[in-house]
């Protein structure tokens, strides 16, 4: 396979991942608002913080403004100036898989391609100004389609497992975000006020499309510990640390160019850090595990973009719409 | 009896006075072979053909059938316009165009085997000496080097324009890397889509199997052996107006769209980088002009070139399709002797005519255009897309000036043509919500493999949009259709 469509590949599922995954967060959000007795600044800022976007945020509109849900979400959906906005990441979804169409299966292309037309049409911001939570759920079936069609619609080989890598790495840094930013901004709401930190704990597995899943394991014994170890370690939930990490690794050793083995041994370094044990020191907490993870998994693609591309500065959303 | 009951969709149409159209032989009159066609297209009102025309240009839209305008930075898409009313041809028309298209492109392949050969068709045609040799088109470096599988037109767009009585002319030939055969596949999807019952009732040949074909030319004219050949498609990338095309062309062969830059030599052999490390190219169909192949050949300062790549194929390690250098058989001047060619070449009469055209090399030809500038087309033997051209019946005098002292400073840079009145097809113009004559061409392409020329049952029919225009082409208010070429009497 060639490098350069390798790295396309990559990125497709990067940004797709990354689009489905702010959508998701800001309808979450936006559902959470409406009745949990929050300040507005506790539901939005937290938001901004997961997408690393709190000082570009403050520098368009000011820190005052994170209070304001209507601004972040504007930021976070239209604002081409913002590297998270949605508008722009689609836009470099489909510059990705326009890259490589004769890769990517016709129908995938169509739904790429249909949800960009969609966003920069009338259509969409009207839904957007009429239907917030319509246009949101719009924006995650048409992705989630696409997921699902990559992998019903491709040939279950070399340029599917790098969308596939690319998918699995970013969704892991995604749940480590939100994991951290929720669990971090819970702790320090005023303790004792069980009906709105359960509220919250659930909200957060929500905004991971964890709400059924934790509680087919738990039956609605809800804490801030189990939620957190649900997200960390849980082998069968699809959008858990471990469960992205693992299957990020099975595809490493799978396509691994000859004579290469850092990204690998990172990864096995990764796997042994992310065990339930790391928890159980009496000094261990969930914000240095994921400070850990967090900062593995970065050196992880640095190391993957060298070995596998050829290149070493692949980080930066330019050169990937390349 | 054949005058069309309904009166629908095309009851108000009539072609202009002194033109050939494609589908009526009169106001209300089909020609015979479309009656049935005709009938059911006809059958539709307006609004509901319109209604079709928009889902048409939205399945286009969503498909990403675009192709790309250069002046955007943010490479801005556009679909090429396009008219649901299909192009329909007989059989008995195909025939003798197909058989036309064999016989000219056989001549123009043993043209230029000739001119990179023995050249022995200079003792005969002194004239063509200077057009062929004094040209950046002939590359000096590939005389006497004969390319893998002795091919070297692999893939031609012919381009054919029916004058007033009816009668095919070529206009053009395209030898190069003739673009727009995506189009033929996509708008056929489309009409399938849209208007099932009118396409099923047409009896219309297919045209898709045409990817598999030219993997089997490509393969077939191998250095290794077809079984063990790698091919790629080697595009400039997706800023390049025809991106569409050449990954289409990828993903319906199932080979690799490759970049120059992920290519290289080594060795006189040309390979791919991957991620499992370099793998050995046999076929290159590329989509590069000439002079960006190869920066060491041609162009020390393209940066789009595989350095390398014409050592490699003078050694025949890899096959380029088309072949370098084809560019001395398909410019303006030198089609004016193609029919001498097919005569030279094949013994033979030429199947389908041209149009008579007057080089102004020649002191006799130069003397008649400069006193009928305002009658000819005039043409600058170097460009393409409809620029650098006189159209003489609509020109200014002081256009005519300017050519006319443009003629005399470079005499050699223009041939002059009759103009000829182009045949009109029902087109729909959504500005007046009706069914209006407009200017069409048809682009037939033709695979040669060692085997010989093969030609696509079908082809790019474009057509002049614009009211009383003349330019088919995409970049200048052209669109197109889909070609029906109907089936022969089983």
């Amino acid at each position: 396979m060639i490098a350069r469509v390798a790295q396309h590949c990559f990125w497709l599922g990067r940004y797709l991942e990354r689009t489905e995954s702010t959508a998701r967060v800001l309808q979450v959000t936006g559902t959470l608002a409406l009745d949990a007795g929050l300040s507005a600044e506790q539901c939005w800022m937290p938001v901004l913080a997961v997408f690393g976007e709190r000082s570009n945020f403050a520098a368009r509109h000011g820190a005052e403004a994170e209070c304001d849900g209507e601004r972040v979400q504007h930021f976070l959906t239209w604002d081409e100036q913002s590297p998270s906005s949605m508008a722009l990441q689609l836009w470099h979804a489909r510059e990705n898989a326009r890259a490589i169409r004769e890769v990517v299966s016709l129908e995938c292309w169509e739904v790429i391609n249909e949800l960009y037309l969609w966003i920069h049409s009338d259509e969409a911001r009207a839904e957007y100004v009429r239907h917030r939570y319509g246009f949101y759920r719009h924006l995650r079936r048409n992705l989630q389609l696409c997921l699902g069609l990559f992998r019903n619609t491709m040939l279950h080989d070399a340029p599917l497992d790098f969308i596939t890598l690319g998918i699995m790495l970013e969704r892991a840094g995604q749940t480590a975000r939100v994991l951290d930013v929720h669990h971090h901004a819970f702790r320090q709401l005023p303790a004792g006020h069980q009906v709105v930190e359960t509220t919250l704990w659930l909200t957060l597995l929500r905004a991971c499309s964890g709400f059924e899943p934790f509680m087919k394991r738990h039956q609605g014994r809800v804490t801030g510990d189990a939620v957190a170890a649900f997200l960390l370690f849980e082998p069968d939930f699809p959008r858990s640390l471990h469960y992205c990490l693992k299957s990020a690794h099975r595809y490493l050793l799978r396509l691994r160019p000859p004579g290469t083995q850092g990204a690998e041994a990172l990864s096995s370094r990764l796997l042994e850090q992310l065990r339930p044990e790391a928890l159980s020191h009496p000094d261990a907490t969930v914000h240095g595990l994921l400070t850990q993870v967090i900062d593995a998994t970065t050196d992880l693609c640095v190391r993957l973009s060298a070995e596998f591309f050829g290149q070493v500065d692949m980080l930066g959303s330019q050169s990937a719409a390349q | 009896m054949r005058r069309m009951a309904v009166p629908g969709l095309l009851g108000e149409y009539a072609a202009a006075p002194g033109t050939f159209d494609e589908l009526f032989e009169a106001a209300g009159t089909p020609r015979p072979h479309f009656l049935r066609t005709l009938g059911l297209l006809g059958a539709q009102d307006r609004e509901d053909f319109a209604r079709l025309q928009a889902l048409a240009e939205r399945a286009l839209l969503n498909q990403g059938v675009t192709f790309s305008v250069y002046s955007d930075a943010r490479g801005t898409e556009k679909i090429m316009p396009f008219c649901l009313i299909p192009r329909v041809i007989s059989a008995t028309d195909w025939a003798h165009l197909e058989r036309g298209l064999e016989q000219r492109v056989r001549a123009l392949g043993l043209f230029l085997d000739d001119v990179y050969g023995p050249q022995r068709i200079f003792a005969e045609q002194p004239e063509l000496r200077h057009f062929v040799l004094g040209t950046k088109l002939y590359l000096p470096q590939l005389k006497n080097v004969r390319p893998p599988g002795g091919v070297r037109i692999h893939v031609s767009g012919i381009d054919l324009i029916r004058d007033e009585q009816g009668t095919f002319r070529v206009l053009e030939d395209n030898l190069r890397t003739p673009s727009g055969v995506s189009y033929v596949m996509e708008n056929r999807i489309v009409s399938k889509r849209v208007m099932p019952e009118v396409f099923e009732q047409a009896r219309v040949r297919q045209v898709d199997h045409y990817p598999a074909r030219l993997a089997e030319t490509l393969r077939a004219v191998s250095p290794e052996a077809p079984e063990r050949s790698t091919v790629v498609v080697l595009t400039p990338g997706p800023y390049n107006s025809a991106y569409f095309e050449h990954t289409f062309l990828a993903r319906t062969m199932g080979v690799e769209l490759v970049h120059p830059a992920d290519l290289f030599v080594d060795d006189a052999r040309v390979y791919v980088r991957t991620t499992r490390g370099p793998r050995r190219v046999h076929v290159i169909y590329r989509r590069i002009d000439d002079d960006f192949l190869d920066p060491d050949a041609f162009r020390p300062d393209s940066l789009l070139g595989v350095r390398g790549l014409m050592r490699a194929y003078a050694a025949g390690n890899v096959t380029l399709a088309n072949a370098p250098g084809n560019g001395v058989a398909d410019d303006k001047a030198v089609y004016a002797f193609v029919p001498d060619m097919i005569r030279f070449y094949l013994s033979e009469e030429p199947i389908l005519e041209q149009v008579p055209t007057y080089v102004c090399a020649r002191a006799a030809d130069r003397d008649y255009v400069l006193d009928h500038l305002e009658h000819l087309v005039v043409k600058a033997v170097d460009e393409a897309g409809g620029y650098g051209m006189l159209m003489g019946p609509q020109s200014t005098r002081e256009q005519r000036e300017e050519f006319r002292l443009r003629i005399l400073a470079e005499p050699r840079k223009y041939v002059a043509q009759p103009r000829i009145e182009l045949s009109s097809c029902p087109t729909w113009d959504p500005a007046k919500g009706q069914v209006a004559p407009r200017r069409v061409d048809l682009r037939p392409y033709i695979l040669t493999g060692p085997q010989g020329p093969w030609v696509l049952p079908g082809g790019l029919s474009r057509v002049a949009l614009r009211e009383g225009s003349y330019v088919v082409n995409s970049s200048q208010g052209g669109g197109s259709k889909d070609t029906w070429v109907q089936r022969g009497p089983t």
